[in-house]
């Protein structure tokens, strides 16, 4: 910031863009749309996890490779994910600063797409393989 | 426009906005805390499902070790402990957004609401337990 005086670029040029201004209502939309989308998902994926509660892998294997099932997880997990990962950059922005803010960051975006690839590939390759 | 200037020096010491500690400690107030940890907790116990999902893609012997696990004492817990999070989770988020509606706000519904919430979590899991333990 030494070079204020020396720039040629506006006061407001320099800090445009960098608040919460547009983003944030963005931001927000997408919470609240992946939270309306969460509500009927999670009570699917709990019914889905009660059928499975007590059946061996073949029974598992066998249920998971029907299209509703394998759909009602895909949309759980990607919603559920991106939801997961709004929630966790909420709270690493608002405990975390400095460098250690940048690498939570990275690791929540890291965490977010690797678990996402990780179970479609998974529920995928349970109805396909 | 002096203001801009004073951008490389330390800023002043200035009094700081009023924080948590300055006020009474509410039922609204705790569930937001609450409903924040569950959604940590809900990002931890989201490895349990891409476990599952992942062992039961390869093999029985895979799928064996997630169904030991998961029918051990510390993985019945850890499933209890989801479910309880994801029930929590979901209807504190129902909460929020019938707040953001602009319905429920005032006082007692904003503190019936809550307990509502609050009760419904436990109740749906141990509802959904009874129920997995009862079905076969």
């Amino acid at each position: 910031m030494a070079d204020v005086g020396k720039t040629l670029r506006t006061p407001l040029r320099r800090v445009r863009y960098l608040g919460s201004a547009r983003l944030g209502t963005d931001d927000n939309w997408r919470v609240h749309a992946t939270a309306v989308a969460l509500v009927p998902l999670t009570i699917a994926f709990v019914w889905l996890v009660l059928s499975l509660l007590h059946k061996d892998y073949n029974g598992v294997r066998a249920e998971l490779s029907h299209p509703i099932p394998a759909i009602v997880l895909l949309l759980f997990v990607l919603a559920g994910l991106y939801h997961m990962q709004f929630g966790v950059r909420a709270i690493i922005l608002d405990y975390a600063h400095g460098r250690a803010r940048e690498w939570a960051l990275v690791a929540n975006a890291f965490f977010a797409v690797a678990l996402g690839l990780a179970c479609v590939y998974a529920v995928l390759r349970i109805g396909f393989v | 426009m002096a203001s801009t200037e004073s951008t490389s020096a330390p800023p002043p010491s200035r009094p700081l906005s009023p924080h948590l500690g300055v006020y009474r400690l509410t039922l609204t107030m705790a569930m937001s805390g609450a409903h924040r940890i569950a959604g940590m907790a809900l990002a931890v116990g989201v490895l349990l499902l891409a476990w599952f999902l992942i062992a039961t893609s390869m093999d029985a012997s895979a799928f064996s070790v997630f169904s030991a696990f998961i029918q051990s004492i510390v993985g019945r817990l850890a499933l209890f402990a989801f479910t309880w999070a994801l029930f929590h989770h979901m209807l504190g988020g129902v909460r929020h957004l019938i707040w953001d509606a602009g319905y429920g706000l005032d006082d007692p519904e904003r503190e019936q609401l809550t307990w509502a919430t609050l009760i419904g979590g436990f109740a749906l899991t141990l509802i959904v337990w009874a129920v997995g333990y009862a079905v076969r």
